[in-house]
């Protein structure tokens, strides 16, 4: 049994093996630019997001996060709650805001119970299936394990996955109301989505000055997010221009503060049992963002200074008059 | 090689199954280390090879550095005085992956000319020169220490480019449409067998270059080196230049238990031919064949695959007392010149890292825990690489020489790729059960030799690394009057040790005008200022100029709350070196 590879043999195999790979690299290199249609945020608004742009479901009080998401949604979509955006057959996707790995006492992300009734009720609804996941700002295993989010999420029947580099898209960021960005690396589960719930934590910001719906969004961009903040606001309304959620859940059980957005010590952290949710990012924040309703440090900021909730709303995303919003509690 | 006609011996194939037995616990246990929370559970086992180095004991003996951890080598040294290098034979990964090289590559190749007793000498002459560097407090055996070899190759080498070509083909299988690689590519970041790029920084999505380590070429070319020279010679690292090896043959040279050759050898040549080790050699003046026991490593191929006259045995007896054996150990004067050589060497080195610490431009940070001062620390560490394997966030590498020569592939954070991570080593668990004084740094739970010491959260939190300092020429709101505070936001302290405040510098868009434009400003905003009404047209022209200043916030650091943990720096946005740095500044002023 002579098994002998000559040279000849072995340069003919290595060739061989040499040329399927450089045709599986060419072939590699060309998907990315030849066939790759123009990616686009697809998931539907809501039937009624034009009607309720100023509106928005409240529900406050009691020590359960949980059942409060459920009266909030139910407030303001009525009896069939979440039966009001989602279809049989669904894929949703809940982004949550996981992105410091922080416990869920530091108000740092969302709370756990709110992850979980959100999930229970896109899946009672009739999704297909419910994916959780943001690309977070600390180690994603810490984060993902810090928030409770990871186990809460998956106790209630979701899949949560960590974001993969190679899935973040080039979107062109071609909405006319759009000012500044022009493209951005956006995940492509976020992209691919029939219905995108935005489920925010509300917290303050050293740039934005709060961190709510709007600003969560950031959680879907891959690329290098520092940039965003050169002329934060305008970045945000921008992105909000292109990425509009079909549902906002603004998760108010705890608040942030001072010192947002990493936090870090139960000091800068004020209790306001408090779930607001709306179709409009913009009108949730600006319910949110107002000193009059949730307890922000006396000082920290007024409304008018939250320019990209007023630059949203001029881009006519929302309304960022509180006097304007209905309020269905 | 001969037919075989007879059936192996059964402590040949135990040492086969044994060997691959050790590959695979060193290999489970290094990939189970480098993710995951299992050092911190499991530190022993994290470090179970260095554990167990007689080296790493003896180098650290004589360095003055003690460990409990490290009494563990001493079962080695035992196992040496009966059976000197049965473990370079039967445990060594280094040995082991040597031998599966060699099946598969050179099984055919005829080496048997290639004996080269003399360059035996060298791994004592090495032993000697190290041991003395050792004395002067330079851990830097762990150069050539081969579980220190085999843990720096495998992982900062093998283990991340196996990872980044796995997630390579499985990314392009996905993006072929394969479905069940993206499933597989999942599972593998679930399961930390695959490293999730998320736990890294500037690894992270959108850039996702995967763990990776600086000098990692170098560790492969070294590693392909040792396992290539095999086409010379079988084992040509633990024959001619493992200290180790050398080590555990001198402390077995009483042993009673070696090959023995009767009096049936007839002088064939096909032990010393077919000996793994070139342990057997015809000596002038006798009729049969020897062995020499420190280079034998029991593999048991010689009773029963190369004799063809049944002479040789392992195991106690007179029939060949111990006598002087050739070419095994250097002359005094040979050993004396290379202890001399280490000795020459020492305040070489040691010189060369005086001289350079005091140079600012490219300076080293040390993971939290290391010894202080660095003469301390660069005694105590060998240089192994488990810091940096275990490292979460990838911050760890080896340097080169920038802290002189003798510090060549200690830990230090490169910021750029990674920062130390603020809840390294500790769990929601943990948190949740207020168990924060447990180590809470992962390299100083692996760390063999306590060059890292172990550190709880609350002490880890607060040792400071470095100082971060703005460079005024680079941050984007110093240097080009662009918003910015990405660092202030991340800064991991509670009490953050970057704080901003708005203050007024000069509009930019203000100085694009032309100078008439800017005279026109001048003139229109004095005239306000003084009371003046302006016309409608005039307040209309003045509105839509630029305003001469701006409200912007700049950034500062407070020095006191600084640790240097590199956060700051690492999530800049400026491309290229950050707009805010740790440096070594303030670390002087520290105990």
């Amino acid at each position: 049994m002579n098994r002998d590879v000559t040279r000849r043999d072995f340069l003919r195999t290595a060739g061989a093996a040499g040329a399927v790979a450089c045709a599986a690299w060419a072939l590699g290199g060309c998907s990315g630019g030849a066939t790759g249609e123009a990616l686009k945020f697809r998931a539907r608004p809501h039937p009624n997001a034009e009607a309720w742009k100023g509106r928005i479901g409240l529900a406050q009080g009691g020590d359960d996060p949980g059942r409060n998401v459920r009266a909030a949604v139910e407030k303001l979509c009525g009896p069939d709650g979440a039966k009001t955006f989602i279809r049989a057959g669904d894929i949703v996707v809940v982004k949550p805001n996981i992105g410091w790995a922080q416990v869920p006492e530091m108000a740092a992300t969302v709370d756990p119970a709110v992850v979980a009734a959100v999930v229970r009720m896109c899946l009672e609804a009739g999704a297909k299936t419910v994916k959780v996941f943001d690309n977070t700002i600390g180690s994603g295993s810490k984060c993902y394990e810090f928030s409770g989010i990871e186990k809460a999420a998956r106790d209630a029947g979701a899949s949560p996955e960590q974001c993969a580099p190679h899935r973040f898209k080039r979107v062109a960021f071609d909405d006319p109301q759009v000012k500044r960005l022009r493209e951005w690396p956006l995940y492509e589960e976020a992209l691919a989505a029939d219905v995108f719930v935005n489920v925010a934590v509300a917290k303050t910001h050293n740039a934005s000055l709060v961190s709510l719906c709007m600003k969560n969004l950031m959680g879907i961009q891959g690329g290098d997010r520092g940039k965003m903040h050169q002329e934060i606001h305008q970045n945000l309304a921008d992105l909000n221009c292109v990425i509009r959620p079909t549902f906002n859940i603004l998760d108010a059980t705890r608040v942030m503060a001072r010192e947002g957005p990493g936090g870090g010590r139960k000091e800068f952290v004020a209790a306001a049992k408090t779930i607001v949710c709306g179709t409009s990012a913009v009108t949730v924040d600006a319910w949110g963002a107002d000193p009059a309703h949730l307890p922000w440090m006396p000082g920290h900021h007024t409304l008018a200074e939250v320019k990209h909730i007023t630059l949203g709303a001029a881009a006519g995303l929302g309304v960022a008059d509180p006097a304007k919003i209905e309020v269905v509690a | 090689m001969a037919k075989r006609s007879k059936p192996k011996h059964p402590l040949h194939v135990a040492r086969i199954v044994v060997q691959l037995l050790f590959l695979g616990l060193f290999l489970g246990l290094l990939v189970l280390t480098a993710r995951g929370a299992f050092a911190a559970v499991h530190p022993r086992l994290a470090r179970l090879f260095l554990d167990t180095d007689p080296l790493v004991l003896t180098g650290m003996a004589l360095a003055g550095v003690f460990t409990s951890g490290l009494l563990a080598a001493l079962v080695i040294v035992v196992l040496s005085l009966i059976l000197p290098r049965a473990y370079c034979g039967w445990i060594c990964p280094l040995g082991t992956t040597m031998d599966i090289v060699d099946r598969l590559l050179f099984r055919k190749r005829d080496r048997s000319k290639n004996f080269t007793p003399r360059l035996r000498q060298i791994k004592y002459g090495l032993l000697a020169a190290l041991l003395v560097l050792a004395v002067f407090r330079l851990g830097v055996f762990g150069w050539f220490d081969p579980i220190c070899i085999m843990t720096r190759s495998v992982s900062a080498a093998l283990y991340p480019m196996a990872d980044q070509g796995a997630k390579a083909a499985l990314v392009a299988a996905e993006e072929h449409g394969v479905g069940a690689a993206g499933r597989a590519y999942d599972w593998g970041v679930g399961s930390r067998v695959l490293v999730p790029e998320t736990d890294l920084k500037k690894g992270g999505p959108g850039r996702g270059f995967g763990v990776g380590y600086e000098w990692a070429w170098v560790f492969t070319a070294l590693f392909l080196a040792i396992l290539g020279v095999q086409a010379y010679q079988r084992r040509f690292w633990c024959r001619n230049l493992c200290p180790l090896g050398a080590l555990m043959g001198l402390l077995g040279s009483l042993s009673p238990l070696r090959p023995r050759v009767s009096a049936k050898c007839v002088s064939c040549d096909a032990c010393r031919k077919g000996c793994k080790t070139g342990a057997f050699q015809h000596v002038e003046h006798r009729k049969r064949f020897t062995s020499l026991v420190q280079e034998c490593i029991f593999c048991y191929a010689c009773e029963r695959d190369f004799c063809p006259e049944d002479a040789i045995r392992i195991g106690p007896g007179h029939a060949n007392p111990i006598r002087p054996q050739p070419h095994v150990c250097p002359g005094r004067r040979a050993l004396l010149g290379a202890a001399a050589t280490g000795a020459l060497l020492a305040p070489a080195f040691i010189l060369d890292q005086r001289t350079r610490a005091k140079e600012e431009t490219n300076p080293q940070f040390r993971p939290p825990g290391a010894l202080r001062p660095d003469e301390d620390f660069m005694a105590a560490c060998i240089r192994c690489g488990e810091c940096m394997k275990v490292c979460p966030t990838n911050a760890l590498h080896p340097t080169g020489i920038e802290n002189g020569i003798g510090g060549l592939w200690t830990p230090s954070f490169v910021y750029n790729i990674g920062n130390c991570d603020y809840y390294c080593g500790v769990t929601k668990a943990d948190v949740d059960a207020g168990l924060m004084d447990k180590p809470a740094n992962l390299c100083g739970t692996v760390c063999p030799t306590g060059a890292i010491a172990k550190l709880s959260h609350e002490e880890k939190t607060k040792w400071k690394i470095g100082t971060a300092v703005f460079d005024h020429s680079r941050c984007l709101p110093w240097a080009r009057g662009e918003e910015c505070l990405t660092c202030e936001e991340q800064c991991p302290l509670p009490e953050k040790a970057i704080s901003h405040q708005s203050q007024t510098v000069a509009n930019l868009e203000w100085l694009k005008m032309p100078q008439d434009k800017r005279n026109r400003y001048d003139e229109l905003a004095a005239r306000q200022a003084r009371g003046e009404t302006l016309s409608a047209g005039e307040e209309k022209e003045l509105a839509a100029m630029p305003p001469r200043t701006r409200t912007l916030a700049l950034p500062y650091v407070l020095r006191d709350r600084c640790i240097g943990c590199g956060t700051c720096e690492n999530v800049c946005p400026i491309d290229g070196p950050g707009g805010i740095r740790v440096e070594r500044l303030q670390t002087r002023e520290i105990k």
